[in-house]
């Protein structure tokens, strides 16, 4: 035997030590593929959070600007003389025109900053400059009062961050794109303080599945960016709603009659909108005009209803606790239809999602009202009408009711009206499904799913998913080498390969794992000796539904991708097969299907407000 | 198992062993490839695992399960360039698929020569029984 004091020999001997002490971390604390994917997924929610408050910040300060106050946008609306009334959200419109036109500039190579886009048909990469130019001009259109969601912006900034930071990470593209969804659901979760809808919102609507694959990390993201809100910020229950008296079995006839009424008109209002698009491209206006027109319109109907001014919010908060006269609610309603779709229609980036709560709101309490007026049980308390009309409008909007139930759940933390919210969102979907096929952004994302072939449908191949340059060894890599490269990289099986990049096998840190405290065998054993041939290997050109029979049997992470002349072209992760087969369960033409349990899978990718603006761009 | 090998290189003492290997075992499948084999693996790298022992070995298909052939020279050998005064020799085959084999193998014997007394036994053993005693009872011990 050599000396243990050999030089060489005490090096190995530490060499090993050190690999055994790997061995022993990575088998008690070492994440596995998805562990690590649950914490990045939180890192995204946490920098999710951080875009959303900045952006939230910065849109406060530039609306003290432009209504010469720190109130909200409808108070400070309402303290402006006509002329201001007329001049805020024109001028606001222009500045967000003249920042998109000279944003092109900057993102005329860059694909589109649709962040939809990028998790369901493309690569997971979001546009960095794209998205900032799109996120300043919604900034200015929201800030000046334009009858548009702040929700849309809030998202596609989560959601670029996560792309950045999946990009850096060098991550996988069904990697990349479950990030991107991570960063939608947290721009959801800190919009709204709604961490549960946060993922439902993503998972139901933009992925079109709840499997644990893809949810499990949509809800660490939505629970890190809504704790990152609350811990920073004064977050709270953003609807505060009064506490409503056990719904009786005699009202339930007229909340099956609201599903039914605003089953028909959310597609009605989405076909406004469509309209009001349509009209104001006719118009050929340079969109900075375009723009500045739209204000303007918002602006003239600000003069005598500032309430149609901004997202709706305070006007939904006055509606459910009952502050507002269902007179005055008639005129507000119609008015902001008009103003939602004169902000839409010229393109102001923004979304209307909040819109779509004010729709409901608004429909639920007329109807409540009129239904209490002639028939007083069935409907005790109109205000239960309102809450109940906006979780059933935006589930017939979004055609994403369990989405909607918990959105509205956890908006208002209310569970009195569950059971009617439950029946009446499920009603309006069904209605609103059975009308209009599509949904809020269906038609955009149809539109672009013709425009750009899905790589994760049909004809995934094994060269889609695979990652390249994986870690290998040579076949007389010595036991001190094979050890270095174990501790190096984060694999459980190192490739062998030929001096020409052949593949010959793996040396598998399970086989050696037992003979770390021998380091005799160091100067003895070299990769060849222990290498397994018979190790699984997929093509690169073989379907990903076959690839998938390659793990069976094995308990690898990843399988090397060996192509027909044996040489290693990269490795398959079982995590990204996964993820890629999960996305292949979604149906292929962008249409929601209803599942068995009844509840939506969609493959409308289509939530973000913002998408809606893009393809109004894009069209035009 | 050879007691008494006098051959004058590695090459010549891993002839003599797997001869005496192949006449004996109903494992080797191919006696020609099985030696091929080792002496392909004798040039990639070193199979002495110290002064004294040398392991030339291969996982080969020619066999169909762990075959070890033992020999004990008359004298210090000069098996290599590197390892002048070998004294035991172990010729190991395994099949492709058996690594763990493999390693247990040489993982047992690595841990049986680290012991001086055990090594002495080995070299006084008068006949091939005894040899085979002390290696049993090493391996009994060392499981």
């Amino acid at each position: 035997m050599k000396a243990e004091t050999e030089p060489t020999g005490v090096l190995m001997r530490r060499l090993l030590r050190l690999l055994r002490w790997r061995v022993w971390i990575q088998e008690r604390l070492q994440p596995t593929e998805w562990q690590v994917t649950l914490m990045w997924a939180a890192v995204a929610g946490f920098l999710g959070a951080l875009t959303s408050i900045v952006f939230l910040t910065l849109t406060e300060r530039a609306h003290d600007w432009f209504g010469n106050s720190r109130l909200g946008v409808v108070e400070s609306m309402q303290r402006l003389p006509w002329w201001g009334c007329l001049l805020v959200p024109t001028v606001g419109g222009a500045l967000a025109g003249i920042v998109l036109k000279f944003g092109q500039r900057l993102t005329r190579a860059q694909s589109s900053t649709d962040y939809m886009e990028a998790i369901v048909i493309g690569n997971g990469n979001v546009p960095v400059r794209g998205s900032l130019v799109k996120s300043a001009a919604a900034l200015f259109s929201i800030a000046s009062g334009g009858s548009i969601g702040r929700e849309g912006p809030l998202v596609q900034l989560a959601a670029v961050v996560a792309s950045s930071l999946g990009r850096w990470r060098k991550f996988s593209p069904p990697q990349l794109r479950l990030l991107v969804a991570c960063g939608a659901a947290a721009g959801i979760a800190s919009a709204y303080n709604a961490p549960i809808a946060g993922s439902f919102f993503v998972a139901e609507i933009i992925l079109g599945t709840i499997a644990m694959e893809s949810l499990g990390p949509l809800v660490v993201s939505a629970v890190s960016a809504t704790l990152t809100v609350q811990v920073l910020t004064s977050a709270h229950v953003l609807y505060r709603v009064p506490s409503f008296q056990q719904v009786s079995a005699w009202e339930m006839p007229g909340y099956i009659m609201l599903g039914i009424i605003v089953g028909v008109l959310a597609p009605v209002f989405l076909l406004s909108l469509k309209h009001a698009e349509n009209f104001f491209v006719s118009l050929k206006l340079p969109l900075i005009a375009r723009l500045a027109t739209g204000g303007l319109i918002v602006g003239a109907i600000a003069i005598n209803v500032p309430e149609v001014t901004g997202n709706g919010y305070s006007v939904v908060v006055d509606i459910v606790n009952g502050r507002l006269m269902w007179v005055s609610i008639v005129g507000i309603f119609a008015c902001k239809w008009l103003a939602t779709m004169a902000s839409f229609g010229s393109g102001a980036p923004g979304g209307v999602f909040t819109p779509s709560l004010f729709m409901g709101a608004g429909s639920g309490l007329l109807f409540g009202t009129m239904l209490h007026h002639f028939f007083p049980s069935a409907a005790v308390d109109p205000r239960a009408f309102a809450l109940v009309g906006m979780g059933a409008f935006l589930s017939a909007a979004t055609h994403a009711p369990v989405m909607a139930v918990i959105l509205l759940f956890e908006m208002t933390l209310s569970y009195d009206i569950i059971l009617p919210l439950l029946l009446c969102s499920v009603i309006a979907y069904y209605t609103s499904k059975g009308l209009k096929g599509t949904s809020l952004y269906s038609e955009i994302l149809k539109r672009k799913a013709a425009a750009a072939p899905d790589p994760t449908l049909g004809e995934g191949r094994v060269a889609d998913m695979m990652r390249p340059n994986p870690p290998t060894l040579s076949a007389n890599a010595q036991f001190a080498e094979i050890a270095r490269a174990f501790l190096n990289v984060r694999v459980n099986n190192i490739y062998v390969v030929d001096p020409e990049g052949k593949y010959v096998g793996v040396v598998a840190l399970h086989d050696i794992k037992p003979y770390l405290a021998e380091p005799d065998l160091a100067e003895l054993v070299i990769a060849r000796d222990i290498l397994r041939d018979d190790f699984p290997t997929v093509a690169p050109d073989q379907p990903l539904t076959e690839a998938l029979a390659g793990f069976l049997g094995v308990t690898a992470e990843r399988l090397p991708v060996v192509d027909r002349d044996m040489l290693l072209r990269g490795s398959l992760a079982k995590g990204d097969l996964l993820l890629a087969l999960v996305e292949k369960r979604k149906s292929p033409q962008g249409l929601p299907e209803m599942t068995a349990a009844g509840g939506v899978r969609s493959t409308s990718p289509e939530l973000g407000d913002v998408a809606a603006t893009t393809a109004a761009e894009a069209k035009r | 198992m050879i007691l008494d090998l006098d051959v004058d290189s590695g090459l010549a003492a891993v002839d003599a062993i797997h001869h005496r290997v192949v006449a004996s075992s109903d494992a080797v499948r191919n006696g020609p490839q099985f030696l091929a084999d080792v002496r392909a693996r004798m040039k990639l790298a070193p199979v002495c695992l110290s002064g004294e022992l040398a392991m030339p070995h291969a996982r080969t298909n020619a066999v169909s399960r762990l075959v070890v052939g033992i020999a004990r020279t008359v004298g210090p050998l000069a098996f290599d360039a590197e390892h002048p005064a070998v004294r035991f020799i172990f010729l190991l085959g395994t099949p492709k698929a058996a690594v763990t084999e493999y390693l247990q193998a040489v993982a047992a014997l690595a841990r049986f020569f680290r012991s001086p007394s055990a090594r002495a036994r080995l070299l006084e053993a008068p006949d091939e029984a005894e040899f085979r005693a002390v290696l049993s009872g090493s391996a009994a011990a060392l499981r």
